[in-house]
């Protein structure tokens, strides 16, 4: 059949009236659906900077006050404190655990006396056969196994609370007992920890803004913008569209 | 009478003991509690499934158009609701902070477009299948094989991640390794889909959303109460938690003079860790652009899925298409509201190393555990996420089966065959696919989110251009339809090509490129965009679109 103009048709030249008004409706629905979910990811990251977490400034003022010899036991134990605050995150990846645990140890060495340091090992000696075992135990003994393990941690930061001020039930003392490991770095200049610089920076950077550190009902604002608010939003602009286009039916008499 | 009282006090009481017993091991051991439950809901679903079952191929494709609005919702969001959003976004969230809101922006956002640029009018066209709507629209018969295909390859693609969810549930519920938590339930989904179709699919569809919302919810609730956050709305009383993993909580935490602790006795201190929530955070891995990307792909994705697209044809009235979308939006965001509440309450939870790593696909169900909520209501999440799973499964395995026996078969293939032998084929097309599905879900690929995100930029850059120019411009053509699916299809097949390169340890030329900017997980940002260009170029040039199409899209489509 020979094509004509006459059933042309295309959502920016629509045939009629109904279909002008009809487009309009989508495009602005469409308008306010891109703006409220792309627009807003876009402000954010325009007005967003790289804010440090104040454990970075601890650490590298310590990490240069080491690299230049001149350290204390205090700088070990500022030290140690910014190397916790970033291996109890639970987005650290598998080797940067290990790195981490590996400058942990070191700094607690540089802490303790090694006749303190020889009961830490044998402690660190048994939680690891306590861990490689509880993987082939189920219910009644896995749990008392996991109890033990408990136990056995809470005993490492009971003989090592005194050097380093985490005492049973705070924050560092579990996080510091699985970190520790039965070798570490001779040094903190040499290569094994070179790569500790980047990561913590990398964990400890954030990408802030108003919008972030702005809270609303409890949330940081730009969370529940983005996970309560936008959903929100897509149910109100359903329903406002098919008011809308029902409205208009109505009214000019269309019967779908 | 007496003693069949006692008999069932003491099964209700002794699963409870035994559930209470077992739930504090986080996975490895055989759950009772919700092994009853997950054996008494599979139950339920297939006898739904034998009492509604589709007794004649209209009744397979489309629940013979006899679904309400609200029911048609209520399957729309079941059908939706899969292993991704129960199982997988929590854990996007919980591994990848603010980027997994991309994921429920994404999967909620295409709904938008969905109901303005794609329900009414599909189901004014009057087409049993995707397939079915292309051939038509693009007077082509190789367009419809052609869409056919990629239909059973979108719906494979997504049944991967239901099976790997599948599996994971049959895995933490029975205790066994994952090679046969995934035979066993993929055994089951299938046999239920084998025996019900979609009309028994829909009825189980509305049952399993009421499953999957209950058992959703309720963990919640129970979570935010025990720990001290607003509970009677979780859905925004999470907030306080997100900004506490934030800013950190010292040891001890104490609420109401008790200290507050997970299942092993853990403190819910944690170090600060403005990670969880900023966006796009150096540390998760993540960029602006993934962002962006993940959240497009999935929108534009969600109005290409031609089992999503299918379900608009199950709906007596086009009034019912706009409207079910938008009961089943309300009903989807039910749960999405509440995903990252379970990823928040995770990371409080877990924050203690004793708790070790644990499996991001499974967060929901662990931090219920370790949130210390009655085993039966854990097993009664588990159950709901594998109902989750299963009602999706149905409708993809019916949507494949669909394109296979229907498109394929009687367009192409036997025209003149009758309805038993079309019964036949889509049933030997569900066994099929499911067969393969599960082999490939064996192999772990990614995460469920991720997996079923590629399922997303397939429907994005083949079936969406389609759709949309096809109902939006009548110029849109054969040459150009074709010429769009090209290149729509040149982008997918170069980002599996990469994806797959790279998990045989194969580095191809420009592997760091393309495996960032044409992502597996988000390839549609370009080939979506692309096939339309291509698609609307192509048609410019090439012989106009036939009158009758235009006069149908015209007088049926748009008047």
């Amino acid at each position: 059949m020979e094509s004509t103009d006459q059933y042309n048709f295309s959502i920016f030249s629509p045939r009629n009236r109904h279909g002008r008004k009809n487009r309009n409706v989508i495009f602005t629905m469409l308008a306010i659906w891109a703006v409220a979910v792309f627009g807003f990811q876009i402000l954010l990251r325009v007005i967003e900077k790289p804010v440090p977490e104040p454990a970075l400034g601890q650490f590298e003022e310590q990490w240069a006050i080491i690299a230049s010899g001149n350290e204390a036991d205090a700088d070990y134990r500022a030290l140690l404190n910014s190397l916790v605050m970033v291996r109890g995150k639970i987005t650290v990846t598998e080797a940067d655990k290990l790195l981490l645990s590996d400058a942990i140890t070191a700094s607690v060495v540089r802490l303790v006396p090694d006749s303190v340091m020889q009961k830490v090992t044998d402690g660190i000696g048994s939680l690891k056969m306590m861990h490689e075992e509880i993987k082939t135990l189920k219910g009644q003994e896995y749990l008392d196994l996991k109890a033990l393990i408990r136990d056995a941690g809470t005993a490492i930061n009971e003989t090592l609370e005194p050097f380093t001020g985490y005492g049973p039930g705070s924050l560092e003392a579990p996080i510091l007992a699985a970190s520790l490991r039965e070798e570490w770095p001779a040094s903190f200049t040499g290569t094994e920890l070179s790569r500790l610089p980047d990561v913590m920076k990398l964990y400890l950077t954030h990408n802030r803004s108003v919008l972030t550190d702005t809270t609303f009902l409890g949330f940081p604002f730009h969370y529940f913008y983005t996970a309560v608010f936008l959903l929100i939003l897509f149910v109100v602009l359903c329903i406002v569209y098919n008011r809308l286009i029902e409205w208009r039916l109505n009214k000019e008499g269309i019967v779908e | 009478m007496k003693r069949l009282y006692i008999a069932f006090v003491a099964l209700i009481t002794g699963t409870l003991t035994l559930s209470a017993q077992s739930l504090t091991q986080l996975e490895g051991s055989f759950k009772t509690g919700p092994a009853i439950i997950l054996i008494a809901i599979l139950v339920t679903f297939v006898l739904v499934g034998i009492f509604f079952r589709a007794k004649d191929p209209a009744d397979y494709y489309a629940a013979g158009r006899s679904i309400s609005k609200v029911g048609s919702g209520m399957a729309i969001a079941s059908n939706w609701m899969s292993a991704a959003s129960v199982l997988g976004m929590a854990g996007m969230m919980y591994g990848f902070g603010y980027n997994g809101l991309a994921y429920v922006v994404g999967w909620t956002g295409g709904y938008v477009l969905l109901l303005i640029l794609m329900a009414a009018q599909i189901r004014k066209y009057g087409k049993y299948t995707a397939p079915d709507f292309i051939g038509d629209r693009f007077y082509s018969r190789d367009l419809r094989i052609v869409s056919a295909i990629f239909t059973i390859l979108i719906s494979f693609a997504y049944c991967v991640g239901q099976f790997g969810g599948i599996g994971l549930m049959f895995k933490w519920i029975l205790g066994l390794n994952y090679t046969w938590a995934v035979i066993i339930g993929s055994s089951v989904v299938l046999l239920y889909t084998l025996i019900s179709g979609m009309i028994g699919a829909t009825k189980n569809m509305q049952i399993q959303y009421v499953i999957i919302v209950i058992s959703f919810l309720l963990p919640v609730f129970i979570l935010a109460f025990k720990f001290d956050y607003f509970w009677l709305l979780p859905q925004v009383g999470y907030g306080a938690a997100v900004t506490d993993i934030v800013q950190g909580i010292p040891a001890p935490n104490i609420s109401g003079g008790a200290a507050l602790l997970n299942a092993y006795g853990h403190d819910l201190a944690i170090v600060p860790s403005p990670e969880f929530a900023m966006p796009w955070d150096p540390s998760t891995g993540t960029t602006f652009f993934q962002w962006m990307a993940i959240c497009f792909s999935l929108m534009v994705g969600t109005a290409g899925l031609p089992h999503v697209i299918q379900r608009f044809y199950v709906v007596p009235k086009i009034t019912d298409a706009r409207w079910s979308v938008v009961w089943g939006l309300f009903f989807i965001c039910l749960v999405y509201w509440t995903a990252p509440a379970y990823a928040t309450f995770g990371k409080l939870l877990s924050s203690n190393p004793e708790v070790g790593a644990l499996a991001k696909d499974a967060i929901v169900v662990y931090t219920a555990q370790l949130g210390g909520v009655n085993g039966l209501i854990v097993g009664l999440l588990a159950a709901g996420a594998v109902s989750a799973a299963f009602s999706t499964v149905s409708g993809l395995l019916v949507a494949g089966a669909s394109a296979f026996s229907h498109d394929l078969y009687v367009k192409v293939i036997n025209p003149s065959s009758t309805p038993r032998q079309q019964l036949k084929i889509a049933r030997l097309g569900t066994v099929l696919m499911a067969v393969l599905v599960t082999v490939v879900a064996l192999m772990k690929l990614g995460l469920i989110a991720q997996l079923v995100s590629v399922a997303f930029s397939m429907a994005a850059c083949t079936i969406f251009p389609l759709f949309l120019l096809g109902i939006w411009w009548s110029g849109s053509n054969r040459a150009g339809a074709k010429a769009g699916l090209i290149a729509g299809s040149l982008v997918t097949v170069i980002s599996l090509t990469y994806f797959i390169a790279g998990l045989r340890g194969t580095q191809l030329p420009g592997h760091a490129f393309i495996s960032y900017w044409l992502n597996v997980w988000y390839f549609a940002w370009i080939g979506a965009p692309l096939a339309i260009v291509v698609n609307i170029i192509v048609s410019k040039l090439t012989k106009p679109t036939p009158e009758e199409i235009k006069k149908f899209l015209a007088e049926q489509v748009h008047n």
